[in-house]
């Protein structure tokens, strides 16, 4: 199985769900459901902001405390992006289900089991923005989410982009970050020993990746060519976006 | 329409001035889509196409939404849920928070005489208050003059669901030209007699002489919606749903 790097998405092809979208990157697959604002239950009522509820599902089997850990991250990033102040008292709930995970030869599956959280991150977290958009949810902003893989051997520092599964377990170091559309960092989760030095690095490369500011609209040509080249975060959501919203939009001169 | 520079946004991009309207005497209006971020930022909240109307001087987001957000002065087909002694609870999408309609706000209702509706029951209403921090209220009739104005109960017929952005096309003023949607057109020329209400919240209600026509009808404006016909092909549609009647 050849896996791409290159992300792929379909955006609103769920027909009951009020948005949805499936993401596709380093060989991770997620479809994403969002349904709000919907009535809450009465015990997760917050009378000054909308509930946010996220919910990660494996590929295999039932979730357990590592799903919950990814819950957590993806629910307090979210809460930043949502306009929840405008929908108190009101339940937004987001559902991701995991349907492929890249196979991996070296390992067995047990160590997948014991494997760190971090791979899956970025592609949960572009899912997420994708499905939310898609549903026409207010947000204050977008975000565009990366992984980083260290091999430091002596002095020499190699640093992975969006790693794949092997390169992720045979690094020194992994970093997952994701920024705003302001380019705020919002997310940043790492794994294993590196210096300030190295993570000062990948911070500002994450940031030129993730938000690396395309040309206004109308310049197609540019569009088009962001579509296959190495792509910034931003630069796809913003590609994808603009293809549902001119199909959505056929009807208008 | 005096609708000009659609250009394509994403939730919290700058807006530059240039995009923005500007009228010597008017006050800037702010449609669906956009925030107002005092002192002076505006930035879009959803993704779509910046429109704005320079007579006017409006500026709005054009964007196919998920789901239907209560606003004041929408039209929305609600559905009765349970009656109580001041109110019916009707509910405009699923699993929202449910609308308030007062049992009073109805065309000539007065306590002896007032319409009674079983739960199921559909009316066409206006949303009159629309608040975050309230449940939105309903009213079949219009609070200045006392008329209905097309408003109230929708006896028999069916209910269909469309996209909010469907439901956006049947309502302007001219759907044929503004909006592309001519299988309506297409069903009447031909003789059909229909009758159709829109709601806002992505309701359609049509009624007609036979259920095969209604049906028929309804089945027409969904498929349009889901596969994003044009009118050539719409009325392909049209006349081959027609062949069955």
């Amino acid at each position: 199985m050849t896996i791409s790097a290159e992300p792929s998405a379909t955006l609103s092809h769920l027909y009951r769900a009020d948005g949805s979208a499936t993401f596709s990157q380093n060989g991770y697959t997620v479809i994403g459901a969002v349904n709000g604002p919907i009535e809450v239950q009465r015990r997760d009522e917050l009378p000054e902001e909308a509930a946010v509820d996220v919910i990660v599902r494996p590929a295999a089997g039932v979730g357990g405390t590592r799903e919950r850990h990814l819950e957590s991250i993806l629910q307090s990033t979210i809460r930043q992006i949502i306009l929840i102040h405008n929908f108190p008292r009101t339940l937004i709930q987001i559902t991701l289900q995991i349907t492929s995970t890249p196979e991996n030869d070296s390992a067995s599956s047990k160590l997948v089991q014991a494997s760190s959280n971090l791979p899956i991150l970025p592609t949960l977290l572009q899912t997420t923005v994708l499905t939310l958009l898609s549903a026409s949810i207010p947000l204050a902003m977008t975000l565009a989410s990366i992984s980083f893989a260290i091999n430091s051997t002596g002095s020499s520092r190699k640093i992975i982009r969006n790693p794949t599964l092997e390169e992720f377990q045979a690094a020194n170091s992994v970093h997952v970050l994701a920024f705003t559309s302001n380019g705020q960092l919002l997310v940043a989760e790492s794994e294993g020993s590196f210096t300030l030095e190295v993570w000062d690095e990948v911070y500002e490369i994450g940031k030129d990746f993730c938000c690396d500011v395309t040309e206004p609209a109308g310049d197609d040509i540019m569009q088009q060519d962001g579509l296959d080249g190495n792509t910034g975060g931003m630069a796809f959501v913003r590609s994808t976006l603009e293809h549902k919203v001119s199909a959505d939009l056929h009807w208008k001169d | 329409m005096a609708v000009s520079m659609e250009r394509f946004v994403l939730p919290g991009e700058s807006l530059d001035a240039e995009y923005l309207p500007s009228h010597p005497t008017l006050p800037l209006k702010l449609g669906p889509g956009l925030r107002h971020i005092p002192p002076n930022t505006i930035t879009p909240t959803v993704a779509g196409q910046l429109c704005s109307d320079k007579r006017k001087n409006a500026v709005w987001v054009e964007f196919n939404g998920g789901r239907y957000i209560p606003t004041v002065g929408d039209l929305v087909i609600a559905t009765i849920n349970r009656p109580s002694p001041e109110f019916y609870y009707a509910s405009l999408s699923d699993y929202a928070p449910q609308a308030t309609l007062p049992n009073l706000s109805f065309e000539g209702a007065s306590r002896k005489t007032r319409p009674q509706l079983q739960p199921g029951a559909l009316v066409y209403a206006r949303v009159s208050l629309a608040n975050k921090h309230m449940d939105p209220e309903l009213e079949c009739v219009s609070s200045s003059t006392g008329k209905s104005d097309g408003l109230g109960p929708l006896n028999g017929g069916m209910l269909f669901t469309i996209s909010l952005g469907m439901a956006r096309r049947l309502m302007l003023p001219r759907p044929a030209e503004q909006g592309r949607v001519v299988v309506l057109d297409e069903f009447g020329a031909a003789g059909v007699s229909f009758e159709i209400a829109v709601g806002r919240n992505g309701k359609l209600w049509v009624d007609s002489t036979s259920l095969k026509t209604t049906l028929a009808i309804g089945k027409a404006i969904q498929e349009t919606d889901l596969k994003g016909l044009n009118p050539e092909e719409q009325k392909k549609l049209a006349r081959k749903s027609m062949k069955d009647f």
